[in-house]
């Protein structure tokens, strides 16, 4: 179990540059997830670890040794592909011993660890099946024993559930952690789903379209305290609203051309955090109190008119225009089996609250 | 009519495979089944039928048919296996080595075959003779201390046979390979397996299937093959195909002829029968083996 080190890594396909000067550290025995959209690279990130492909430039490090040219049947790096690439001219055992035979281990031992892996992973009894009459959840779960047989020191997932129904995914991903655990090996899983990533990681990487690293950090870091206006569109729902920045004494005031001042609290003021300075703000919806009545203790309020309003179950949406045309989500938690007392609907007037400490700022 | 009833009732699909079972029934058992029946009429030209007999075959119950029956099995054999060493490497490569053109290639195995086979092994004379360029080469080389004939032998046959039943064996190994799924190869580097043993444990047993086919293909029509032989061979050996030919064409003995085919037929329909029990009884046994073991070290 060692970290991976990526220092400076270039690769291109067909002239197209992919990766540019990527550099990034994936710490040991964590369950780290590289998010990002589809087609920025976070695929091409995994195949040079794993060793299916070569850097153009740039070094890659397992621990202290530096396998950047080493072949992919040396590393210590195992896959599960997105399509499982599971060998159909072998059955369920066999397909989970591949690796523990080609390393000439025993017979009776890879009996015995691969009786082992398919108890958990859930697949006992299975051990003769044919590949093509598993199910897809089972699929998958012959490719994770599969590629966790021989201990690999790092296991790369790339987008393993992407072929999962909902429930089956939910499942799954409660699963990988509960492995994880039990493995102690350092996992690193593609997604470009954010709430798997969420649900997931113990760190996550964001990359973004051009296959740039923007922030890096726990599940809970990057919602609250996102570095810019991808990350924190990317990852979850957000309003951004553009304004300048005034700070006074220790105070730090928004403006927003035709909605007046906010106060932002920042725990930790950055440099560019100057007076005078066009930034962005970045919102949660639901940070945001939607009322028609006034309230006190709030220290933003904004006013506006509701345009629709979603009910998805565990919350209702609320689509705001605000006075200055610009529009704003709200989420509302529906804590209450039976309708609120203050119905908003469409066309209603309302107000909007939220704290200074909800606002983050950020630069891009 | 319980039996009639069920058909109806359970097996329905079987009734819209009526049309292919009769289509197989008048264009490929009858034929064969009428040479069997044939085989065993007895016909006078006097008197006309006379009874069914095992006469003719009688007849025909002689070493030299055996040795007949022997020389085409060998025949077939060195054809397919000669045809498997090099049909494998091409197919392979054309299948995953060859990232374009791969049609122009396909076109240029089959385009041979679409010539006249006559005019195929015609064009061998001319290579093989004492004073084609292959000869002329062989001398310059050493390995010919003069120019000579290269027809007329066992040699020239087997180019023959081998060049004409090449793309049978090509094609069905090719069609395999090339449907793989190419990130199997992939997931087995990346499970630690060195080029060489991703051809051992994946790309060849995922190829099988094509490797029996290709062996079908050129061993059966290589076992009743007798224009390459009668012609590139010189008609120095007789074969299965070449005696029947003689029987119906030359003698006029067609008793015999249909007996000596039978003869043939059943003993193809034996040997390929019996590798094919030997391969799937194997297989079983070693499963059954193996599940036991699993059995006994679950507990």
């Amino acid at each position: 179990m060692r970290a991976i080190k990526i220092q400076n890594v270039s690769k291109s396909y067909n002239q197209e540059l992919i990766l540019d000067d990527l550099s990034l550290n994936i710490p040991s025995g964590q369950f780290f997830t590289l998010l990002g959209p589809s087609g920025c690279g976070k695929t091409t990130l995994l195949r040079l670890i794993s060793g299916l492909e070569t850097v153009d430039s740039g070094k890659i490090f397992l621990g202290d040794e530096d396998i950047t040219y080493q072949p992919a049947y040396k590393r210590r790096v195992n896959t599960v592909f997105q399509q499982y690439a599971l060998f159909p001219h072998l059955s369920v055992f066999d397909n989970v011993a591949y690796s523990l035979r080609i390393k000439g281990v025993s017979e009776k031992i890879v009996r015995h660890k691969v009786l082992h892996l398919l108890a958990i992973v859930r697949l006992a009894g299975r051990e003769f099946k044919e590949i093509k009459n598993l199910s897809g959840g089972q699929q998958q779960r012959v490719a994770l024993a599969r590629a966790i047989a021989c201990e690999p020191e790092v296991l790369l997932l790339d987008e393993p559930l992407a072929a999962l129904d909902f429930n089956l995914r939910e499942q799954m991903l409660i699963e990988l952690m509960d492995l994880q655990e039990k493995f102690k090996t350092t996992f690193v899983y593609i997604t470009h789903d954010q709430s798997e990533a969420l649900t997931v990681s113990d760190s996550m990487a964001i990359m973004n379209h051009d296959g740039q690293i923007e922030q890096i950090g726990t599940s809970e870091e990057i919602y609250e305290f996102p570095s810019s206006c991808f990350v924190a569109n990317f990852v979850g729902n957000t309003n951004i609203i553009e304004g300048v920045l005034y700070i006074r004494d220790n105070q730090i005031e928004f403006k927003v051309d035709g909605l007046g001042d906010f106060w932002v609290f920042v725990p930790k003021k950055k440099s560019w955090m100057v007076s005078g300075r066009k930034v962005f703000m970045s919102l949660r919806p639901e940070k945001i109190l939607i009322s028609k009545k006034k309230m006190e203790n709030f220290s933003n309020h904004l006013v506006g008119t509701v345009l629709n309003v979603v009910y998805k179950g565990r919350s209702t949406l609320y689509k705001v225009r605000l006075k200055n045309g610009k529009l704003i989500l709200a989420f509302e938690q529906n804590e209450e089996h039976f309708p609120q007392q203050e119905d908003i609907c469409a066309q209603d007037e309302v107000n909007l609250y939220f704290q200074k400490e909800n606002i983050v700022l950020l630069e891009r | 009519m319980n039996f009639v009833k069920r058909i109806l009732q359970e097996e329905y699909p079987f009734i819209f495979a009526l049309p292919a079972f009769m289509w197989q029934l008048f264009f490929l058992y009858l034929p064969l089944v009428s040479i069997v029946v044939f085989s065993f009429l007895e016909f006078s030209p006097l008197q006309g039928f006379l009874g069914f007999s095992f006469s003719y075959y009688v007849k025909i119950f002689k070493l030299v048919y055996l040795k007949v029956i022997l020389n085409s099995f060998f025949l077939a054999l060195f054809t397919s296996i000669i045809c498997l060493v090099i049909s494998y490497p091409v197919a392979y490569f054309l299948a995953l080595k060859v990232k374009r053109f791969k049609t122009l290639f396909l076109f240029g195995l089959v385009l041979p075959s679409w010539t006249n086979l006559i005019v195929q092994i015609y064009a061998w004379f001319f290579l093989l003779e004492r004073r084609s360029i292959i000869s002329k080469l062989l001398c310059y080389i050493g390995i010919f201390s003069e120019p000579r004939h290269m027809i007329n032998s066992y040699f020239s046959t087997m180019i023959g046979m081998v060049y004409c039943f090449l793309p049978f064996m090509i094609l069905p190994i090719y069609t395999v390979l090339e449907k793989m799924n190419r990130s199997l190869l992939e997931a087995s580097s990346d499970l630690g397996a060195s080029r060489f043993v991703t051809f051992r444990k994946v790309i060849l047993p995922i190829s099988l299937p094509g490797i029996y086919t290709g062996l079908l293909l050129v061993f059966v029509p290589a076992f009743g093959e007798f224009v390459i032989p009668s012609l590139l061979g010189g008609a120095k050996k007789a074969y299965w195909g070449t005696v029947i030919v003689d029987k119906f064409l030359i003698s006029g003995e067609w008793r015999s002829g249909f007996a000596i085919a039978t003869v043939g037929v059943l003993f193809l329909g034996l040997f390929i029968g019996l590798l094919f029990s030997v391969f799937k009884i194997v297989k079983v046994l070693k499963t059954k083996r193996f599940k036991l073991k699993i059995q006994a070290s679950k507990k």
